[in-house]
């Protein structure tokens, strides 16, 4: 054989091997469940609390995903129905399940870890390069408010939840408006932008003149303006100002944001990602794009719930804003970063950068999930 | 070779992109200045693979096919390849340019950003929709989940979440057997193999209002049908948009007794009011939805209750992407998936590959006969195996990365492109103008 022929030959065979490297099956065919298990955990001074499960295949491959609470009844019907299943057929979930936006999350996680990529690569993304993130302030009025402000400014975000002053009664008046006109004054004061987070706590007439009042200091979006009642109720409020309107909070099933839509009276859904994990939130992105509207997922669990939210959002066209649990205490955060670790959390100008490992991209560290067990 | 052909018949189009990106003065004031791609901002999230070519191929099994199939074939400089289909009928050239409009867009790219591509190939044309260029999307993004596949070593049902039934995808076939003896031997083919439904065309053609006579046998046509087949198969009737609405509401309301289903394209489909006016006057289940493009074209029908069963086709609606979306606000409101299929190959196996992963997923169809015909012999010369023919009732779902199959270029030779030709037409006994 000649030398050429034998470079020749020796190119040819590299490229083979790299198209066979590149089209070889990964591990798929052992990705059966074969055990799911709970870890429920709370923060330890704010009290914030979620689950976490935990996904393992036959072959040991393991994801995490978070849910809301789950009873050991909710586990044990899940793991009767997942036991034997392969990971990937993630789209089969239960959506009745309590444990459902945790195993979507785990599932996609496993087959991510599989196939050696980044869930927002599986899901056909990234579509974007970061993720705008958002804090809500506690601490209420005056003071309290601007120290929390000027917190999540320290922590890098450039914007924030602003809950509305508690109502005293079912009918507020003048006083309630000028307050919050002074709370938005302190945000505005830090050069940060705000979501008035009615937390679904006015009345519609009272939501109604908020949104009005509030509408020409150009909040992000005005959400959970009411609890969801009627559609009709909500489309008044949607008509009586040009606020942007985000609901989620209380939404159980997909339908609810299709009735929003088709009223107009949605803005920035709101799906909680905790309840329908990274599938169902992408079918609800899905819908809400054929409407131009946004998505925001609602997040009010722990740190492996932010990774999905954050590969979800690089999936997405039409992801907006995610919100980030900030804990005011030290300790909290601290057990967060532990949990998953420091970096995932970490905003900087206004974004988070995407997890970029297999799956997740997150490494969960069980000793924390036993040391905050929530009995 | 394919691309320069249709540069020197198309004109010049392409002419500033290849000269450097640079645009040429616009005299109207609205073109954006020339800014640096967005893919700039991936840097090292990018996945490592590159796309480094795009082919187009007419394929005409007859020389006079008024359906010639159009297939994509991506390039990336891994030596990975994959295959789309952007079949149009009546309309391949204008595809073919089409898929070629997306060329300096698509080489360099990041064939793993489906999503992001496919929003940057829908949203940045401006214009959005249409059939053309839906075509077109759907013909690359088929591609571009077969090439994600094979990278990730994954069929393209796993990646988005499938199998939900892991004995394959439950299927129906065409018939037109109308007589008693056809539709008895039809029932006894379909017991022995375990097809489960059959598709059959209304008979005849119909005017704007219609006449006793002709309503009475266009009923007594699908109740012989019930009537031979038995009530335990289903039976699907496409009206093909032959009726107007005043006719189709008289049809599905005297045929409710038949539980066909679902009855298709009772109307034609620009006018959702129109459907939703059909569909309420009857419990038939109503399907439609194959001459839709992106979910955005389905969104209306959806909100307004007009359909049962939405049957978007993988080879307009956008691809994958654009199936897979279409499908999830339809199971938002409980409307189940039936997707057309009446291209060729590459469509039909692509659109199986999303059936398996989708909750809301009722029933596939393909434009065969329980008998194989020359088409389906030459499908299997094509890719080795007999796509799109059921086992047991169901197409089996292949256990291969992507879309599970291979292709070359050097098989479809064989069929070169005849031509774009107008499909067929059909007038009244006056000579106006049928739907058909």
């Amino acid at each position: 054989m000649s030398m050429v022929m034998a470079r020749r030959r020796a190119r040819l065979e590299s490229v083979l091997a790299a198209q066979v490297a590149a089209v070889a099956p990964a591990q798929t065919a052992a990705l059966e469940i074969d055990e799911l298990r709970l870890y429920p955990v709370r923060e330890p001074v704010s009290g914030r609390a979620w689950t976490v499960v935990r996904v393992r295949t036959r072959s040991g491959v393991v994801g995490y995903g978070e849910c809301a609470r789950a009873s050991s009844d909710d586990l044990a019907a899940a793991q009767r129905f997942w036991a034997g299943r392969p990971a990937t057929s993630y789209a089969s979930a239960l959506a009745d399940s309590p444990l459902a936006g945790a195993i979507d999350m785990a599932l996609l996680d496993i087959v991510g870890k599989a196939s050696k990529a980044p869930v927002y690569r599986l899901l056909g993304g990234p579509t974007r390069s970061k993720a705008r993130a958002f804090a809500s302030i506690s601490g209420a009025g005056g003071a309290g408010t601007a120290a929390g402000v000027k917190d999540a400014i320290e922590a890098g975000y450039r914007a924030v939840g602003l809950p509305v002053p508690a109502p005293a009664a079912r009918n507020q008046g003048q006083a309630y408006q000028l307050e919050l006109r002074k709370l938005v004054e302190t945000v505005r004061s830090q050069a940060a932008d705000f979501v008035l987070e009615g937390e679904g706590l006015l009345t519609p007439g009272d939501a109604a003149s908020v949104g009005a009042a509030i509408q020409s200091l150009h909040p992000l979006w005005f959400d959970e303006p009411t609890t969801i009642g009627s559609l009709e109720t909500l489309r008044k409020i949607a008509d009586e100002s040009v606020a942007p309107l985000g609901f989620g909070r209380d939404i159980r099933h997909a339908g609810v944001f299709q009735d929003l839509l088709r009223a107009g009276s949605l803005d920035v859904a709101r799906p909680d990602i905790l309840h329908f994990g990274i599938t169902g939130s992408r079918r609800i992105a899905a819908l809400a794009e054929t409407y131009y509207v946004a998505v925001a997922p609602r997040h009010e669990g722990g740190p492996i719930a932010t990774a999905a939210a954050l590969h979800l959002a690089a999936s997405l066209p039409n992801f907006f804003i995610q919100h980030i649990p900030l804990p005011a205490a030290g300790e909290d955060r601290a057990m967060r970063a532990q949990l998953a670790g420091g970096d995932l959390e970490r905003v900087k100008d206004g974004f988070a950068s995407l997890p970029n490992g297999p799956g997740l991209g997150i490494t969960v560290n069980e000793a924390v999930l036993e040391k905050y067990h929530a009995a | 070779m394919q691309r320069r052909g249709f540069l020197a018949l198309g004109g010049t189009g392409l002419a500033w992109a290849a000269g450097g990106g640079r645009r040429p003065a616009d005299l109207c004031g609205c073109a954006l200045a020339p800014q640096p791609a967005g893919s700039n901002a991936f840097g090292g999230l990018r996945s490592g693979v590159t796309i480094s070519g795009l082919k187009v191929f007419g394929v005409s099994l007859t020389r006079d096919s008024d359906r010639p199939y159009v297939f994509v074939k991506i390039e990336t400089d891994q030596g990975v390849v994959g295959w789309g289909e952007g079949t149009l009928e009546g309309k391949a050239g204008a595809v073919m340019a089409c898929v070629n409009d997306f060329h300096d867009f698509l080489i360099g790219a990041d064939p793993m950003q489906v999503e992001h591509l496919w929003q940057s190939m829908y949203v940045q044309s401006f214009y959005r929709a249409g059939p053309v260029m839906g075509s077109a999307i759907s013909g690359i993004d088929q591609a571009l989940w077969d090439i994600r596949g094979k990278i990730l070593g994954m069929p393209v049902y796993k990646l988005l979440g499938g199998p939900i039934d892991a004995r394959g995808v439950r299927g129906y076939y065409h018939t037109n057997a109308s007589t008693r003896d056809e539709l008895a031997k039809l029932r006894e083919t379909a017991i022995q193999q375990g097809v489960s439904c059959f598709k059959s065309g209304i008979p005849g053609y119909y005017e704007w209002i219609e006449t006793d006579a002709k309503i009475r046998r266009a009923v007594a046509s699908l109740e012989m049908m019930r009537e031979g087949l038995g009530p335990d198969i289903d039976i699907a009737i496409d009206f093909h948009a032959k009726t107007s609405p005043s006719v189709a509401q008289i049809l599905v309301k005297e045929v409710e007794p038949l539980n066909l289903l679902f009855i298709e394209e009772p109307c034609p489909p620009e006018n959702v009011a129109a459907m939703a006016k059909i569909a309420r006057h009857s419990t038939t289940p109503i399907a439609t939805g194959e001459r839709l493009v992106a979910s955005y074209g389905c969104r209306e029908l959806i909100e307004m209750g007009a359909i049962d069963i939405l049957q978007t086709d993988i080879n307009h609606v956008g691809g994958v992407t654009g199936l897979w979306k279409a499908a999830s606000l339809a199971g938002i409101s409980g409307v189940s998936m039936a997707p057309h299929a009446c291209e060729g190959p590459i469509g039909g196996l692509a659109t199986l590959h999303v059936d398996a992963a989708l909750p809301n997923f009722l029933v596939q169809e393909i434009c065969g006969q329980v008998r194989p015909s020359a088409q389906d012999k030459i499908w299997e010369e094509w890719l080795g195996f007999p796509a799109m023919r059921m086992v047991d009732g169901r197409f089996p779902l292949r256990d291969r990365p992507g879309l599970g199959f291979d292709l070359s270029e050097a098989s479809l030779a064989k069929y070169p492109f005849g031509g774009t030709r107008p499909m067929a037409r059909a007038f009244h006994e006056d000579g106006s103008v049928a739907e058909w």
